[in-house]
């Protein structure tokens, strides 16, 4: 494709058509509803056993290769973890030989400030730009033809917990772009910058008071929730300045409401004790104006979360029949093991199933849209060691891999995790720039199922309930793909790409791709005409703690296996790798 | 204050050093790491830190009480045996296993996100954690992870 029509079609507000997108997949989750859909049909379930390797690029980076690649026109773009190297691969060549790399300097003690491994969830393509963050707090944009630099920008600071592996996200001029660091007692927030300029428009935090919030009179309206100050009155003194609430899922942005919707993750500290109150808007869904950040609805999902219940998972925007009505959703697959529907414009909740094994709360009451909780598994340093609570802190799924919906087939397919924990919480003390954590949290596997410790499940968001699962060993850690061809994607924490039918779940291929897969998979047209599916291998995330054993990098530190997942480094280690598979 | 105390220390042992020679106090470093390779085979002059309390089960449980209270546990997990950061529990070190130079990851931080504690600890807190990172047994078996070849 030609980049002067690539530029004419990005200068339109409203979505593409999908056929004109298919080609390629330029923003994280494909589209701005976060299907993760691509609509390409070459592979089919007929065929999908033929599928073979056709490229391989290592990055030379060890650290967990969350997000994906983004193909514009044809070239491809890879972010690597820390040190945040961005390669320009020209696929119209033999061997897709490089055109550029760009190589920031990013300050090396983001690593450690970093909660959990140093990893990136990718790049935005937006205006002739590829827009991402670099661990150290740094938003840049570089010139998706030259690999020049055009700008950067300080959104965030390593001194007060901050880092900034969330990928960008780009709504008309806008860059929008948030921080990691809810173990380390930050104070949330998101930003949204000139695309043109890299300039910081405006600062939206997402606990405090409404100045800061940005809930304006008369333009924030939640559903559930009145009053002024909602996200200061919930909270102690003082203690929300350094209450978490961080931003490191996915966004997604309806053009027709003009909302970009976004999740936070968890309350500080993990002792529940030290914040008496709902703590909002932590464990929560905002619905913001991109242009100016204007607060319009919030919906928390986990009040007062004691689990560690991020709800940065990807915020998925379907028209769906709900109780033979149709309704502008949105569905979301917490952490807490709820799989909710929502309705876009105005936050309520339509549903809430679980899509695990839950047993901290016993439904969602959907008249408050509150959890009604079961009191034995509330935590606190007070009450000491609590057992057995599911899901894990992980999540029923975990949010840095996001879920797929196909059009086709009306079923949303979700990587999910079968584990529950015992939750030890306490005292916390807050020490700027170290972790603010409060509690120790082994987990198990869930007291359903076979032992597997994960499952990879088709849900049926209109019944709210699971239409085929595929038991899984380990925590199914990747992203998913979904395709016209009516294939789904996916990989696993041993190293196992695979293909399944989106209809029946039923195995159509698999290729052992070297390290576990905590990425997410893409697909594009190549220069050649046929449909090829990218991939990132190279475990890492949370993986990097849960399992120090896949690690053999470093030879002065040495770990044991995982008591509750003993012998994954039998089947993976570290080590990034691109691959690209095809017909 | 508390880098006072070890500028002092330091000074101290420089005096001593120097004394012994019986010639002038050189400019040295704080600390000596014995493990680095020395060109030429020649050592830089310099004091090398003892730990007072080396071997001390006292200061050892102390050292565990702070190693919590400084949320050390959130990068280096409980028990110390790793999590972001790396295990101080496996009898293997980045920047030198050394009383001084565990002191010196410790009092002024190290590459990678090691906050330097120096501000905040007295030396002689540092101490107390050196002494409980000391006390830590590495399990015999680190170095070999073995599995059932009949399982599954």
């Amino acid at each position: 494709m030609k980049r002067g029509l690539l530029l004419a079609l990005w200068a339109g507000a409203s979505p593409l058509p999908a056929v004109a997108q298919d080609t390629q997949w330029t923003m994280p989750a494909k589209d701005y509803a976060a299907t993760r859909y691509s609509g390409l049909r070459q592979i089919t379930a007929a065929n999908a056993d033929r599928l073979r390797p056709v490229w391989t690029f290592s990055t030379g980076v060890l650290g967990g290769h969350e997000g994906q690649p983004l193909v514009v026109g044809h070239t491809m773009y890879v972010v690597t973890p820390y040190p945040n190297v961005l390669y320009a691969f020209d696929l119209t060549r033999d061997g897709y030989p490089l055109k550029w790399k760009y190589r920031p300097d990013v300050d090396p003690n983001a690593v450690g400030i970093a909660c959990c491994d140093a990893i990136n969830r990718g790049a935005f393509f937006a205006e002739g730009k590829v827009i991402y963050n670099l661990l150290d707090g740094r938003t840049v944009a570089v010139d998706a033809v030259t690999g020049k630099e055009l700008w950067q920008t300080k959104i965030a600071d390593l001194a007060k917990g901050e880092t900034t592996p969330v990928a960008a996200f780009v709504v008309k001029d806008r860059v929008i772009v948030g921080a990691s660091g809810g173990e380390f007692g930050i104070h949330g927030w998101a930003k949204g910058l000139d695309l043109a300029t890299g300039r910081i428009v405006w600062t939206a935090y997402n606990i405090g008071p409404d100045s800061q919030v940005l809930a304006r009179p008369g333009t924030f309206r939640p559903f559930y929730d009145k009053g002024p100050d909602l996200a200061l009155t919930t909270w102690p003194a003082d203690v929300w300045q350094r209450g978490g609430g961080p931003v490191w899922g996915w966004m997604s942005y309806d053009p027709a409401l003009d909302l970009v919707y976004y999740g936070v993750g968890n309350p500080g500290p993990y002792n529940p004790d030290q914040r008496a109150g709902d703590n909002k808007w932590t464990a929560s869904v905002l619905a913001r104006r991109p242009a100016d950040g204007s607060l319009v609805w919030a919906y928390q999902f986990t009040p007062h979360d004691s689990w560690d219940y991020d709800a940065n998972a990807e915020m998925i925007l379907v028209d769906l029949m709900v109780k033979g009505q149709p309704r502008k959703a949105l569905v979301h697959f917490d952490k807490n093991g709820f799989a909710y529907t929502l309705d876009r414009a105005t936050g309520e909740v339509l549903s809430a199933e679980p899509f695990v094994e839950v047993n901290w709360a016993r439904r969602v009451d959907l008249t408050t849209g509150r959890p009604v909780l079961d009191s034995s598994k509330l935590t606190g340093a007070s009450r000491g060691n609590v057992k057995h609570i599911c899901p894990t802190l992980e999540g029923g799924k975990t949010p840095a891999a996001p879920a797929a919906y196909s059009p086709r087939t009306g079923l949303f397919y979700v990587s999910t995790n079968n584990m529950c924990m015992d939750y030890q919480a306490a005292q916390a003390t807050y020490i700027a720039g170290t972790p603010f954590i409060g509690a120790t949290t082994p987990y198990h596997a869930g007291s359903v199922g076979g032992g597997n410790l994960g499952a990879f499940i088709a849900w049926d968001a209109v019944r709210g309930r699971r239409v085929w699962e595929i038991k899984e060993r380990y925590p199914v850690w990747s992203g998913v793909l979904a395709t016209g061809g009516d294939v789904v994607f996916y990989g696993t924490l041993d190293g196992w790409f695979k293909a399944v039918d989106a209809k029946t779940g039923r195995l159509l291929w698999r290729f052992k791709v070297g390290s576990g897969v905590v990425g997410n998979p893409i697909s594009f047209t190549g220069a050649d005409g046929k449909q090829y599916v990218a991939v990132y291998a190279g475990i890492g995330g949370d993986w990097f703690l849960l399992a120090g054993d896949v690690r053999s990098d470093d030879p002065a530190d040495v770990r044991p296996p995982a008591d509750f997942s003993p012998d994954i480094a039998r089947h993976t280690s570290q080590g990034g790798i691109v691959w690209l598979f095809g017909l | 204050m508390a880098v006072r105390s070890v500028r002092r220390l330091v000074t101290a042992l420089a005096l001593v050093a120097a004394c012994r020679g019986g010639g002038p106090a050189p400019a040295a470093p704080a600390v000596r790491y014995g493990q680095h390779v020395f060109a030429g085979g020649a050592a830089p002059p310099g004091a090398t830190f003892e730990n007072p309390y080396r071997g001390d089960r006292a200061s050892a449980a102390q050292g565990e009480a702070i190693f919590g209270a400084m949320n050390c546990d959130g990068c280096h997990g409980g028990g110390a045996t790793g999590w972001v950061g790396p295990s101080l529990a496996d009898g293997r070190w980045r920047f030198g296993g050394s009383d001084g130079a565990i002191f010196q990851s410790i009092y002024y931080g190290r590459p990678h996100g090691m906050p330097a504690y120096g501000g905040l600890l007295s030396s002689d807190v540092v101490w107390k954690l050196v002494t409980y990172l000391e006390s830590l047994q590495p399990p015999p078996d680190l170095p070999t992870e073995a599995w059932d070849t009949s399982a599954r």
